[in-house]
């Protein structure tokens, strides 16, 4: 039997774009039954734009109906060529990769979703996982950083979160503008800062996502709050280029992050160099 | 050794003849005073029996340096390449055979690559024996010898070529012919004395049978910094490396909305290999691309594929501008024996 083609993406179609800040639109598509299976949370599809490239894109959202939202932030050729585009326009997807938060051991825990600026995007999908089956987990607590809270994204999302009372949400922002429209209580500070109000301890599973930066500080407050490294669960940010372990951009160390990851526990990147400097702060 | 048979050099032309019913028949050829290149042969003359190490492995018609993934016409209807060409590779070393095998794992590995695996197929490798010289190091890598990887292998013995056939693919094109002769006694105790006697040939060597541990024991060490300063970044060591498979996915677009999506070589020594969105660079000087590339050669990502990825051909040490692939001398270095001479130091000049 002849192998398929790996690097053929799926016609997706364009079906609704949503400005969410002047530089990160969500968009939805839907395509052809069968062709993209379930995007588990912290998985991720590539994104074809015929003419211009294709780059990898984090799906933001529990696609139980069909539908794939991507949200996407507007920072290279590709992306802002798919700002460029209109609803009803048609681009590839192939997909989904990589082995996403291991939500089958997430189950029956305490869970704490850490996301700084657009990292919000996989929690996001993971969140959803949970909200849909909140019975499953127990207690849940969201920090979510941002540089200004210009920049929140998801905004009447969290403004219903909020209103909910079977879980703790901390949004922060280094620079806030007053008055928020609808009213958020970004606080003034930092993601970390939002950890430390957070009532957390070992008992917690952690989800990370967001820049490399922050990663040793989330980290050590994590730490500090008792959760122990095979317990703490790390999107890492690499460019995978093919996505099915050949082309070698997304190595980490001894493994592919587009295979074995993009998710990892701390545990097992303690040893790696590169994601060392970054990690163990 | 049922299938093993003997060669005249005599008749290698009516070999080659047979060779060429399967396709267009690639062997190295001298193109300058100190190097080779596989080309496209027709005739014995042509073929340089001699030559150790091509400026490119055999890789480059396994996984070509550019090739098109699929096309597109305007309204994105989508036509995949044909990869079905038949050749033959003639002359591949056991180094290059090593190097095939790995890039073998990589490419099937699922999901498979079909282009790679459909290109695959249709390739009639012909190993040949060889003699080190002061770059191989191919017998500290365990990559002296294979035992499969190839159709058919040639062992110079003297006035014959001690024929191996290990496929079915060889056996039928080699079906009914009499200048391939069932090997007897004397002819395999050539054959047994030459690889006996070959181990002892090589000067290039380090002893450790624990490179991963090695690796991961000194990667801090001084030796990756003072190279890494040396590196020029030019790429080099991955193009002319048997098993280096990097690529990069490029677009190929036309005026109309048509086009193709591509791939060509890529290095891990290149600045923006490592780069992610928002200008992260995970690997940004030449110190941390160097040790990378020594860790994955060496160490052979042990995790993603539980062998190393060097088979000890040399090239990069002849290649490298900078002079500083001695992977020999770097292995001694980690070690802490330090008193060997650099591969690079040049003899004296009377």
């Amino acid at each position: 039997m002849k192998t398929p083609n790996p690097y053929i993406p799926t016609k997706a179609l364009l079906r609704t774009i949503f400005k969410m800040s002047e530089d990160n639109y969500l968009f939805q598509f839907t395509v052809e039954p069968g062709t993209i299976g379930r995007c588990m949370p912290g998985q991720f599809l590539e994104v074809w734009i015929p003419g211009v490239g294709e780059c990898p894109i984090s799906v933001c959202s529990d696609s139980m109906d069909g539908l794939i939202e991507l949200c996407v932030h507007r920072t290279g050729r590709v992306t802002d060529a798919l700002f460029k585009m209109e609803e009803g326009d048609w681009l590839g997807l192939r997909g989904p990769y990589g082995t996403g938060y291991p939500v089958e051991k997430m189950e029956g825990n305490n869970i704490i979703l850490v996301a700084g600026g657009l990292g919000i995007a996989p929690i996001r999908s993971l969140l959803q996982y949970i909200l849909h089956r909140r019975e499953r987990f127990g207690d849940l607590i969201i920090a979510y950083g941002m540089r200004h809270s210009l920049d929140l994204l998801f905004r009447h999302e969290m403004t219903s979160l909020y209103s909910r009372n079977d879980m703790h949400l901390f949004i922060g922002a280094e620079e806030v503008d007053f008055p928020e429209i609808p009213p958020i209580h970004a606080q003034l500070g930092r993601v970390t800062d939002m950890l430390r109000m957070a009532q957390f301890d070992g008992t917690y599973l952690a989800a990370v996502c967001g820049p490399p930066v922050m990663y040793p500080f989330v980290i050590r407050e994590l730490k500090e709050g008792g959760i122990t490294e095979n317990n703490i669960f790390l999107s890492l940010e690499r460019h995978m280029k093919c996505a099915i372990g050949k082309c070698g951009h997304c190595f980490v160390g001894g493994v592919y992050a587009c295979k074995e990851g993009p998710v990892f526990p701390l545990e097992d990147l303690r040893f790696i160099p590169e994601v060392v400097e970054c990690v163990n702060c | 050794m049922e299938k093993s048979y003997v060669l005249s050099k005599e008749d290698f032309p009516r070999f080659l003849e047979r060779l060429k019913q399967f396709g267009t028949v690639y062997a190295p050829t001298k193109v300058s005073e100190q190097s080779f290149a596989f080309k496209a042969v027709e005739r014995e003359e042509e073929i340089a029996f001699e030559a150790l190490r091509t400026i490119l492995p055999p890789k480059k018609f396994l996984y070509p340096q550019r090739e098109t993934l699929f096309s597109y016409d305007e309204s994105g209807n989508i036509t995949e390449p044909e990869v079905n060409q038949p050749l033959v590779i003639f002359g591949a070393h056991p180094c290059d055979l090593s190097g095939m095998k790995v890039l073998d794992d990589i490419f099937t590995a699922p999901p498979g690559d079909s282009l790679y695996i459909e290109r695959r197929k249709h390739i009639l490798v012909v190993g040949q024996s060889c003699i080190p010289d002061k770059y191989c190091f191919c017998e500290s890598m365990g990559t002296d010898s294979v035992k499969d990887g190839y159709d058919l292998f040639l062992t110079d013995i003297e006035d014959h070529f001690f024929v191996e056939v290990a496929t079915p693919k060889a056996a039928e094109l080699f079906n009914e012919c009499d200048f391939l002769i069932q090997a007897s006694e004397p002819y395999k105790q050539a054959f047994k004395d030459f690889w006996h006697n070959r181990k002892d040939l090589f000067s290039n060597r380090f002893e450790t049978s624990n490179l991963p541990a090695l690796l991961d024991l000194e990667a801090n060490h001084p030796v990756w910094e003072e190279l890494g300063q040396k590196c020029l970044s030019c790429g080099n060591c991955t193009f002319v490396c048997p098993t280096c498979y990097c690529f990069d996915i490029v677009e190929i677009a036309n005026f109309n909305g048509s086009g193709q999506r591509g791939r060509e070589w890529d290095s891990c020594q290149f600045h923006g290999f490592a780069k992610v969105a928002g200008n992260f660079n995970f690997r940004p000087g030449p110190v941390d691309r160097l040790k990378f590339w020594y860790r994955h050669k060496l160490h052979g990502f042990q995790d993603a594929y539980e062998f190393p990825t060097c088979v000890g051909c040399g090239r990069c040490t002849v290649s490298c501008p900078a002079e500083i692939d001695d992977i020999v001398g770097v292995v001694v270095r980690l070690e802490g024996k330090d008193d060997r001479k650099s591969i690079y130091a040049k003899e004296p000049v009377l």
